[in-house]
């Protein structure tokens, strides 16, 4: 009996580390469409009427989701902090604090920390649409490779617990 | 409290400061905070501070460039592109109606300045208002407590814009004459000191005002938008500006103005003033002379 329950929780938690990675590929496509949309809608706004960045980030906070709601929302606290952190710094931090951004996630959004706030509207403008491209991009390869690995994720959490059970009994 | 009040402006004006060089501005005596007129910061050399017996310089660590892409950083908000305009016309207004005279290397496209790099140098401008600099003047262009177009004529470094905002305030107030709404065409932003919509500079309550936008071009808009019973505009420069004006005039609407110059006979041998004159457009004349370390206002008639 014990060695049966053993065997199931075995079988459970290597399904579970399977689902997990598989369930953290798609996390990661969403954080990255979310920063995309994000940034995207940031330079529409800013386009209309180059509003300073605090207003800027009151009106994108309420229609942002998930990752982009988190990015603002830290943006608009770092601002009441100018003068112990500059801009740049505070959103490096921000950026490198996004648990479910790899390299090459970071790498489309670090750049922007040299550009916002420092340059006029449209440079600003561009650097962002730049950025939300090669977030779009990353997010489609993270939608492949989702596709191609989370299956191979989930048959290898359940064919691994499987395996094991099939040992120890 | 006069004294309270300037202490209070030097310290607000220093808010944009780095933390360091703001700790070094504040340690300077009382009366000198009082006295300030402007802080100066330029790359390689000390703080300095500009007082009326002249310049001082504060001791420690030189400015460095990063202060001032941090002074930058501080005065816009981390937001240099909505203060771009102003930079690019040669300062930016803060809270307070302070200013930020910026230098460095232009940026040129197409021969016009887009903005600047590798800044070197910045001027910290304290505001600080004389809200009684038109007492008595005011009840002088008034016919049976209205108001009649004046014209403010002064060498620059007299005092012409800050007595046309206190007159602003005092009618927009209807402090000594009957209220009125005042439009007011501000373009470099001197008169009003708007800062993310609010005038930092005491203009009164019925006063709108419009920045940044050619004097021409503002006094149209304001004629057609706010309907305005005074239009107020510092320095008349142009031969568009009296043309608006002249729409103005046509349109029942009182003028308060300023222009450069010493005298009516300054005004009649120079073309651009002529037609202000010879068309009846303004009824008063205030010049302004220096009497000691003060100001005395002369108001002239000019007729109909």
């Amino acid at each position: 009996m014990i060695r049966l329950m053993g065997a199931l929780f075995i079988a459970a938690g290597s399904a579970w580390l399977g689902f997990g990675a598989a369930g953290r590929l798609g996390a990661r496509t969403r954080t990255l469409e979310e920063l995309a949309e994000g940034l995207s809608r940031m330079a529409r706004e800013l386009e209309l009427d180059q509003p300073p960045l605090e207003q800027l980030l009151e009106r994108l906070i309420p229609g942002s989701r998930g990752a982009a709601r988190t990015l603002f929302a830290g943006c608009q606290a770092a601002l009441d902090h100018l003068e112990e952190e500059p801009f740049a710094r505070a959103w490096e931090r921000l950026v490198e604090s996004e648990p479910l951004l790899n390299k090459e996630g970071q790498a489309c959004l670090l750049p922007l920390g040299q550009v916002l706030g420092r340059c006029g509207w449209e440079e600003e403008r561009r650097a962002l649409d730049c950025a939300a491209q090669r977030l779009e991009q990353e997010a489609g390869r993270a939608r492949e490779e989702r596709l191609r690995m989370g299956r191979v994720y989930q048959v290898l959490g359940l064919s691994g617990g499987a395996f094991l059970v099939i040992l120890l009994l | 409290m006069e004294e309270n009040r300037a202490v209070t402006a030097y310290r607000q004006a220093l808010r944009v400061l780095p933390p360091p060089l703001r700790q070094r501005a504040l340690s300077v005596s009382q009366e000198e905070q009082e006295r300030a007129e402007e802080v100066r910061l330029r790359v390689g050399r000390p703080l300095s501070l500009v007082l009326p017996w002249g310049e001082r310089w504060l001791e420690g660590n030189p400015v460095t460039g990063r202060d001032l892409e941090q002074l930058v950083e501080l005065a816009s908000g981390a937001s240099f592109h909505a203060v771009a305009d102003q930079v690019r016309r040669g300062y930016l207004t803060v809270a307070g109606g302070h200013r930020i005279g910026l230098c460095g290397s232009a940026v040129l496209r197409e021969g016009e300045v887009q903005g600047l790099r590798n800044l070197s140098s910045a001027d910290l401008r304290i505001a600080r208002q004389l809200p009684g600099a038109g007492e008595g003047v005011l009840e002088r262009l008034c016919r049976e407590g209205r108001l009649e177009s004046t014209l403010i004529l002064a060498p620059p470094g007299l005092g012409k814009t800050t007595l046309l905002r206190d007159l602003i305030r005092r009618v927009s107030q209807g402090e000594g004459c009957h209220p009125l709404r005042v439009a007011l065409a501000d373009e470099r932003g001197e008169v009003a000191a708007l800062y993310r919509g609010v005038p930092q500079l005491e203009v009164g309550p019925r006063t709108d005002v419009m920045e940044g936008c050619p004097k021409a071009q503002g006094l149209m808009l304001l004629l057609r938008a706010m309907n305005p019973q005074v239009l107020a505009v510092d320095e008349i420069t142009a031969p568009e500006d009296v043309a608006a004006l002249r729409t103005a005039v046509g349109c029942g609407v009182t003028l308060l103005a300023t222009a450069h110059g010493r005298d009516r006979e300054d005004l009649e041998r120079r073309e651009l003033y002529r037609p202000l004159l010879r068309e009846g457009m303004f009824q008063k004349l205030v010049r302004i002379l220096r009497r000691g370390d003060g100001r005395q206002y002369e108001v002239e008639e000019l007729g109909r």
